[in-house]
């Protein structure tokens, strides 16, 4: 896929543990400000993938580049957020959303009004001082969506974010995130096996496949901006599904448009 | 305080009350059906009555006795404390260490009390030794454990923020061991006064309360005995209850759910109306009573 202005560049990486290959030549390249989702079957090298993006893991292969720069095996670069909200429970909401700047050089007056702001504007202001163990899953996750988006960082890894939470409650989630998205100009890989969460979110999705993981196909999905509760019963969007899970099921590839 | 935490706590104290009684009762109850004597068993009321009565005695010797344990206690707490972390941070040091630590606890504390006199006097030393030798272990145990189980998820989430490793150790290492160096320091605090009154007996030049113990029993003074016995225990109790105090304020997020507010920096508290203020965008759902519980202040 074409992409104009790239921030983030995965180039041919593989990743091979004791012999055996989990992820074979994956390149997928985000443009700046792009949402793209990476869907899966379990198993599939997902979270490897996570990992070598983020510098946690050193691919035996390939590159990752950063605004053109090269961070393979660096960390520190882009902000990252798992399906286990990992909150301190000794830490107040604002506590852990100020939590980065406490790891990288002690958290000033400044960062806590930032993360204050950050927390009231996005429906945590009456929380700020609670302790997680008070909150709900739903409440936990934006505190973690927070506490992500506080490093400032302009690429953020999200891990199947949602992946813990009642279906209900994901959905709110997702519009939620799709608003804060909006509103700050960041670029997203989201990973998840939720087909219908990778299509409502995305401006592209990359089906992957398992054993070794490879990107099968890249999908523009091109339905309109903003979306709603409405998006998901559009016939577009039946029609993007359709299309996914035929990949994804190794069924007949019968909607254009995809890439292989 | 509410009226929900103020009749908890008025539970906690008519329980302690109760079961002290019960413990009496029982005592009573046995010199009354075994037909006992007192000089073999007092009763608990002719008992703190010798304690009572002897207490011009008895207040210095306590003061000794107090102080050898909590000493004793702190030293051991720290030692136990600083080999967790070190043992944590260097994998063969912990290897090292670890099958000493436990030999340290199989050898009887009462035969390696003599050699430590021989070593270190009559002095107080030998016996701050021995209750630290009592102390350390459970502190060192639970707070590796603590370490051990930190979340390596966590712990990549810090390197991926470009986390300094003392700043890691600081924010997630060192909060997580809180728990279980309280729940070692409770079970330290209760085997602490036994180290000192063991102490006491090996190596007794200062008086205290475990040598006055063995003057009391090697003259059948048994209502001393027991007197001094149960003070001890008393010294135990309450060496354990200060430590629970202590617990629930340093760990104010295991029994709040909301941050003391004396803990709170001051700026977010003056922001927090023009923050929520700002949240009037129509497409941010809102925080529709998403959290489990209620305030609790």
């Amino acid at each position: 896929m074409q992409v104009t202005d790239p921030k983030l560049v995965i180039d041919d990486v593989s990743c091979e543990f004791d012999g055996v290959r989990a992820l074979d030549g994956i390149s997928l390249t985000l443009g700046r400000g792009e949402f793209v989702s990476i869907v899966g079957p379990s198993g599939c090298g997902k979270s490897t993938l996570f990992n070598v993006v983020s510098g946690l893991l050193r691919p035996t292969r390939g590159r990752v580049l950063l605004d053109g720069k090269d961070v393979t095996g660096d960390t520190g670069h882009v902000g990252y957020m798992l399906q286990k909200d990992l909150l301190l429970p000794w830490r107040t909401v604002i506590g852990n959303i100020v939590l980065g700047a406490s790891l990288r050089h002690g958290a000033t007056r400044r960062d806590r009004e930032e993360a204050a702001m950050l927390a009231g504007r996005y429906g945590l202001g009456e929380y700020l001082h609670h302790y997680p163990h008070a909150l709900s899953g739903g409440m936990r996750q934006r505190v973690a969506v927070m506490r992500t988006l506080a490093l400032k960082a302009d690429v953020l890894l999200l891990d199947e974010p949602f992946g813990a939470l009642d279906a209900q409650t994901r959905l709110d989630m997702q519009m939620w995130l799709l608003a804060v998205c909006r509103d700050l100009n960041v670029t997203i890989l989201f990973v998840t096996h939720d087909v219908d969460e990778a299509i409502f979110l995305a401006d592209r999705v990359a089906v992957m496949t398992g054993r070794p993981g490879r990107i099968t196909a890249d999908i523009a999905i091109s339905l309109p901006r903003p979306r709603g509760i409405g998006t998901l019963t559009s016939p577009g969007f039946t029609g993007f599904k359709r299309q996914a899970l035929a990949l994804l099921h190794g069924g007949e590839l019968t909607a254009p448009r995809s890439v292989s | 305080m509410s009226a929900r935490r103020l009749s908890q706590h008025a539970q906690l104290v008519g329980f302690t009350i109760a079961a002290i009684a019960l413990i009496f009762g029982v005592w009573d109850a046995v010199i009354w059906l075994f037909g006992l004597q007192p000089y073999v068993l007092p009763t608990p009321q002719s008992a703190i009555s010798a304690v009572v009565g002897q207490w011009s005695t008895l207040a210095p010797l306590t003061w000794q006795t107090v102080k050898e344990t909590a000493e004793g206690f702190f030293i051991g707490a720290a030692i136990g404390f600083v080999l967790a972390v070190v043992m944590s941070a260097f994998r063969p040091v912990q290897r090292l260490i670890y099958p000493a630590l436990i030999s340290s606890q199989a050898v009887p504390i009462v035969a390696i009390a003599a050699p430590l006199v021989i070593l270190f006097g009559f002095g107080m030393l030998p016996k701050l030794i021995i209750v630290a030798w009592i102390v350390f272990f459970p502190v060192v145990v639970n707070v590796l454990d603590g370490l051990a189980h930190i979340d390596q998820d966590l712990v990549n989430l810090s390197r991926v923020m470009g986390a300094r490793r003392t700043r890691e150790f600081i924010h997630i290492h060192l909060p997580a061991t809180l728990s279980p160096l309280f729940s070692g320091l409770k079970i330290g605090a209760t085997y602490a006064v036994t180290g000192a009154v063991i102490g006491e007996w090996t190596a007794s030049s200062q008086q205290g309360l475990g040598t006055y113990l063995l003057s009391a029993n090697s003259s059948f003074n048994v209502q001393v005995v027991f007197g001094v016995t149960l003070l001890l225990t008393a010294i135990g109790i309450l060496s354990f209850l200060l430590v629970m105090a202590v617990e629930s304020v340093a760990t104010p997020w295991r029994s709040r759910s909301t941050a003391p507010r004396i803990s709170r920096p001051r700026s977010p508290q003056r922001l927090r109306g023009q923050a929520t203020g700002s949240a009037a965008e129509p497409s941010v759902p809102a925080a529709r009573g998403l959290a489990s519980t209620g305030h609790e202040q």
